[in-house]
Formats: structure tokens, C-alpha cells, sequence
């Protein structure tokens, strides 16, 4: 009865890190903006993989194998945020109709400006 | 049922419905129009990627399917990076420099512009007549 | 269609063109014309390169060469030819379908002592095909260096791309300190793994090549991090010619000596231990090592010179 209730676990946090990284992939695909589908992508990256890896130790059991999952979630956990500060900053520096939309934005003063500079 | 079919059956359609995301996250890296759409599609490819040789390494009870999977992380990473360096600096509006960087450029200039007034004064002579296609060593076919 | 390829061909158009929208590069296959004003820099600019590139008093010297090179490469395709013609015909009775499968699952880990097959396979069946891919990585680097290395020919032409695109640091992410904390972090732990994963050759999969290239990642991601100024005061030129060097030397001779005492029946002195512990499968651990450290070297040598142009900052 015990292995069931382990299954029925293990699947519940399968399903959980289904939904995050279809959320994640939906979020990267309808976004217009490139940051903001960033801030989705971010979803699959913490949340997403945390399930994966607790439903994987959870049907394996304690061992070697355990560590090294823990040490790929460890590693992701650390790099991603990285990745995604240099993302950013490409963005940043390579698009040119950044500012495009800001006059939609509140309180923004600097939209005459900031279009005039680019065209 | 015995639990391991049940198990089997669970991790089969884990790995089918990450297959599915990322065919949907190639053709974003198609479409998608710009740069950053691209590398970030790739970087979630990545993501995505290791998640199945994680659940393969538990279907098939395999333990260096783990080894793989961190090597995996570590390239995509990598990747980023380095796209980053290649992009960042591409930007056609610099407008900062360093003092110091300067001067070497001006000299730099200074040199390459005697360069040109001298093959610009040979130009003259010729009257500025061309298209006649050279050779690798100057000479003309 | 033609015009697109003669333009990628010549190196006249610029891959950043539709990312960056900057203005399209004029073509010049138009005949008995004079030169108009903005065109006269742009064939300026193609004088001096092709200056900078060839003199003309080597003109003897580069046709002694074309003839003696295509002269080889023709005998080598004869020879290569020939000998293919002499193997085996496709089929059932090639022994290569059956025998030779046969026999390395069966008695591969006794005549190499290596739980591994796949590495005894290529580091001590089939090992002279090893050390040709590792000549190949070797050549790969030289062809490399030829053509993008900053000599003093093309330092001036070129110096004003080389300081205004390395040297400015607001655009440049080794002086991010995200980027130095992170790699500080993660980049000890990421070259024990590549070392990890090399010595573990014999025993589960991964052997030299997949470790020299964790290695070879970790270096790059310490460039980048970090500078080239300090990444010169350890990985100089020297040292990366040395280690390829005696890596492909020692690689040569320990196989020319096995390659001897197989070919006349001799036994070869090399231990095989036993299976499964570190020290075994006679000599594929060294030349395990060996391949690994001319693949990072590779590496690391790739995107330093596709980066500012030279390996050792020379």
C-alpha cells in the first residue's frame, strides 16, 4: 500500500511540473515583448525543474544517483539566472524599437525623446 | 497492475508531452522575430532537453544518463554566454569610450589614413578608371 | 541568386546587415565606369587589404607549392582508393557483419580489461583511428591560426576593430560582477567534472574526448569571466603548443611500440588489471589523458582566436 501512495506522489508532482513548464512555453511563445516572455521562461526554470527532480528522488531512493540529481538541480538553480541577466542585457543593447510602446507605460515622460533618438 | 508498469506508463507520457513543448519551442526559435527570441527559445530547448534524459535515466535505469545531463546544462550556459559576448558589444550607436583607448585609436587612424591618400593619389593618375578585376598580388587579370 | 553568392563569396556582405538594419553593401560587377565619389573608399579599402595580404616576390615560391600539394593530395586519394578496393565486398559474408562483432562482445573485456567496450574499441582495437581524429583536431587548429591570426601584416589595418570592440568595458561582460561570482562559484567544480569524466573512460561512458571538451568549456568560460590579461599568464602559446605536442608524441610512440610487439607476436609489457578499477584496461587511461588535453587546448584555442586573434596573447 505504501509503493501506491508513493506512485500517487510521484505523479502529482509530475503533473505540477507539466502545467509550469506548459505555462513556461505558453508565456515564451504569446508575449510580445521579449522580457516579458523572460519572466515566463523563469517559471520552467525554478519551479518546473524542483518537481522533476523530488518526483525522480522519490521513485529512485537514497543513493549516489540521488546526489547527482540534486547537483543538476543545484547547477541549474545557480546558472539560470545568469543566462537570463545576459539576455537581457542583448536586448537591450540590440533592439532598436525598445521603447516603442512607451507612451503606454504610466507616468512615462520620455517617449518624444527616446522614438526621435531611434529613428 | 504491478507498480513498475504503473511507474513505466507515468514516465512514458511525461517524456511524450515534453517532446510536444519542444517542437512548439523550435518553431518560436523560427519564427521568432529577432535575436533574443531565438537564444531564449534555445536556452528553454536546453531546459527542456535535460528534464527528458533525467526522466530517460530513471526509465531505463541507467546511471551516466545523469553525467549527460550535467553536461548538458553546462553547454547550453555556455552558449549564452557567449552568444552574449558576441552581441553586446555589436551595438551600432556606441557612444562611450575609454581615455586611454583613444589615443590608440587615433593612431591607429592616423596610419591607415597616409595608407589611403597615397593609393588615392595613384587612383588619380589613373584617372579613377576601374573594375578591371586584380589578381591576389596586385596585379591585373 | 548569383549576385547574393558572389557577395557571401567575396566577404562583402555583412551577416549583421538585416539585425542591425545598416545600409546594404554596393556591388561592383559593373564594367568601363569611373569610380563615383562614395566608391573610391570602398576600392581603397580592397587595395590595401589585398596589399597586406600577398607580396609579389613570392610568386615562385606559391606555385612550387600548389603544384608539389595538389601532386600529394592525388597520390594520397590513389592510395586511400586502392586499398579500399582490396577490403571486402558488402554482404552476409563479409566477416565484418558477423566475426568482427562477434568477437569484440565477447572477448573485449579480456584482451582489453576495459568494462567499457566502446573505449576499448577505440583506444585499443582500433587506436590508429583515434590518433588520426586527434591529428585532425591538431590541423584544424592550424588552419585556424593561418587565417585569423593579428600578425603584424594586418595589426594596423585592424586596430582600430581590435581596441574599440574588446577594450571598452562598459560592453564588456568580464567586468560584470554577477559574472565573476558566478563563475568563482561554479567554474572549480565544472573542471573537477571534466577531469572526473576523463579518467572514468574504462569504466562508464565518457573517455577522452567528451572530457577534453568540459575542460576546453571551462577554460573558455574563465576567459570570459575573467579577462584575457589573466587567462595569458597561464594559458600562454608555449604552453599550448607543448601540451599538444607531447600529448600527439606520446600518443605516437606508446601505439608504435604496441603496434611492433602485436605485429611479431611479442608480448607487450602493459599491465591490464583488473576490470572495473581506475587503473585498468593497460594503456587507455594515458592515452585517455592523453586525447583529453588536445582536445581542450583545441578548444580554448578556437575561441581565443576567433575572439582577438591569437592564443597566447603574443
Amino acid at each position: 500500500m505504501l509503493e501506491w501512495i508513493l506512485f500517487a506522489v510521484c505523479a502529482l508532482l509530475l503533473f505540477a511540473a507539466m502545467v509550469s513548464f506548459t505555462g513556461a512555453v505558453i508565456g515564451a511563445i504569446r508575449f510580445g515583448f521579449v522580457m516579458n516572455s523572460m519572466h515566463a521562461a523563469g517559471i520552467g526554470d525554478t519551479f518546473g525543474i524542483l518537481c522533476l527532480v523530488l518526483c525522480l528522488i522519490l521513485s529512485i531512493g537514497p543513493g549516489l544517483n540521488m546526489m547527482k540529481l540534486l547537483v543538476i538541480l543545484v547547477f541549474l538553480w545557480f546558472n539560470s539566472p545568469v543566462s537570463t541577466h545576459f539576455l537581457i542585457q542583448v536586448e537591450y543593447f540590440t533592439n532598436k524599437e525598445l521603447y516603442r510602446f512607451s507612451d503606454r507605460i504610466a507616468g512615462s515622460k520620455t517617449n518624444e525623446t527616446a522614438s526621435g533618438e531611434e529613428k | 497492475m504491478s507498480v513498475s508498469q504503473a511507474y513505466h506508463i507515468l514516465f512514458t507520457a511525461g517524456l511524450v508531452w515534453f517532446a510536444i513543448l519542444i517542437a512548439v519551442m523550435l518553431i518560436k526559435a523560427i519564427i521568432g522575430p529577432g535575436v533574443t527570441d531565438r537564444i531564449l527559445a534555445i536556452n528553454m530547448i536546453g531546459t527542456m532537453v535535460i528534464c527528458c534524459i533525467l526522466i530517460l535515466s530513471v526509465l531505463l535505469d541507467e546511471n551516466y544518463l545523469t553525467d549527460v545531463a550535467l553536461i548538458y546544462a553546462m553547454i547550453s550556459y555556455i552558449a549564452v554566454l557567449i552568444l552574449a559576448t558576441v552581441y553586446i558589444p555589436a551595438n551600432p550607436k556606441r557612444k562611450r569610450f575609454g581615455e586611454d583607448v583613444k589615443r590608440e585609436v587615433e593612431e591607429g587612424r592616423r596610419y591607415v589614413k597616409e595608407q589611403r591618400a597615397e593609393i588615392r593619389r595613384k587612383m588619380e593618375e589613373e584617372g579613377f578608371k576601374g573594375s578591371t578585376p586584380i589578381d591576389m598580388d596586385g596585379k591585373e587579370l | 541568386m548569383k549576385e547574393r553568392f558572389l557577395k557571401w563569396f567575396y566577404g562583402e556582405s555583412d551577416p549583421m546587415e538585416h539585425i542591425l538594419d545598416c545600409a546594404e553593401v554596393p556591388d561592383e560587377s559593373r564594367e568601363e565606369w569611373k569610380y563615383e565619389e562614395h566608391e573610391i573608399e570602398r576600392e581603397i579599402s580592397r587595395r590595401v587589404h589585398t596589399q597586406s595580404v600577398i607580396r609579389a616576390e613570392r610568386r615562385g615560391f606559391y606555385a612550387f607549392y600548389l603544384i608539389i600539394a595538389v601532386i600529394s593530395c592525388l597520390m594520397l586519394i590513389g592510395v586511400l582508393l586502392f586499398t579500399v578496393s582490396q577490403l571486402p565486398r558488402y554482404g552476409v559474408e563479409n566477416p565484418r557483419a558477423k566475426e568482427v562483432v562477434e568477437r569484440y562482445v565477447e572477448k573485449g573485456l579480456e584482451e582489453t580489461g576495459a568494462v567499457n567496450i566502446v573505449s576499448g574499441m577505440i583506444l585499443d582495437y582500433r587506436a590508429f583511428d583515434t590518433l588520426g581524429e586527434s591529428h585532425v583536431l591538431f590541423t584544424a587548429l592550424l588552419c585556424v591560426m593561418i587565417l585569423l591570426r593579428l600578425d603584424e601584416k594586418n595589426k594596423r589595418t585592424r586596430y582600430e576593430n581590435y581596441y574599440t570592440v574588446l577594450a571598452d568595458p562598459y560592453y564588456d561582460i568580464s567586468t560584470d560582477p554577477i559574472m565573476r561570482i558566478a563563475a568563482t562559484i561554479t567554474l572549480p567544480s565544472i573542471f573537477l567534472f571534466g577531469i572526473y569524466i576523463l579518467l572514468n573512460g574504462q569504466i562508464s561512458p565518457g573517455g577522452g574526448f567528451s572530457g577534453g571538451a568540459v575542460m576546453g568549456a571551462a577554460l573558455i568560460i574563465y576567459a570570459a569571466a575573467f579577462g584575457f590579461t589573466v587567462t595569458d599568464r597561464v594559458f600562454t602559446y608555449r604552453m599550448s603548443r607543448c601540451i599538444t605536442f607531447l600529448s600527439l608524441a606520446f600518443y605516437s610512440f606508446a601505439k608504435g611500440y604496441v603496434f611492433f610487439t602485436g605485429a611479431n607476436g611479442i608480448p607487450n609489457g602493459v599491465p591490464k588489471g583488473t576490470p572495473g578499477a581506475i587503473f585498468s584496461g593497460g594503456l587507455i587511461l594515458p592515452l585517455d589523458i592523453a586525447v583529453g588535453m588536445v582536445v581542450a587546448c583545441t578548444m580554448f584555442g578556437f575561441y581565443s582566436l576567433f575572439r582577438r586573434g591569437s592564443i597566447g596573447g603574443e
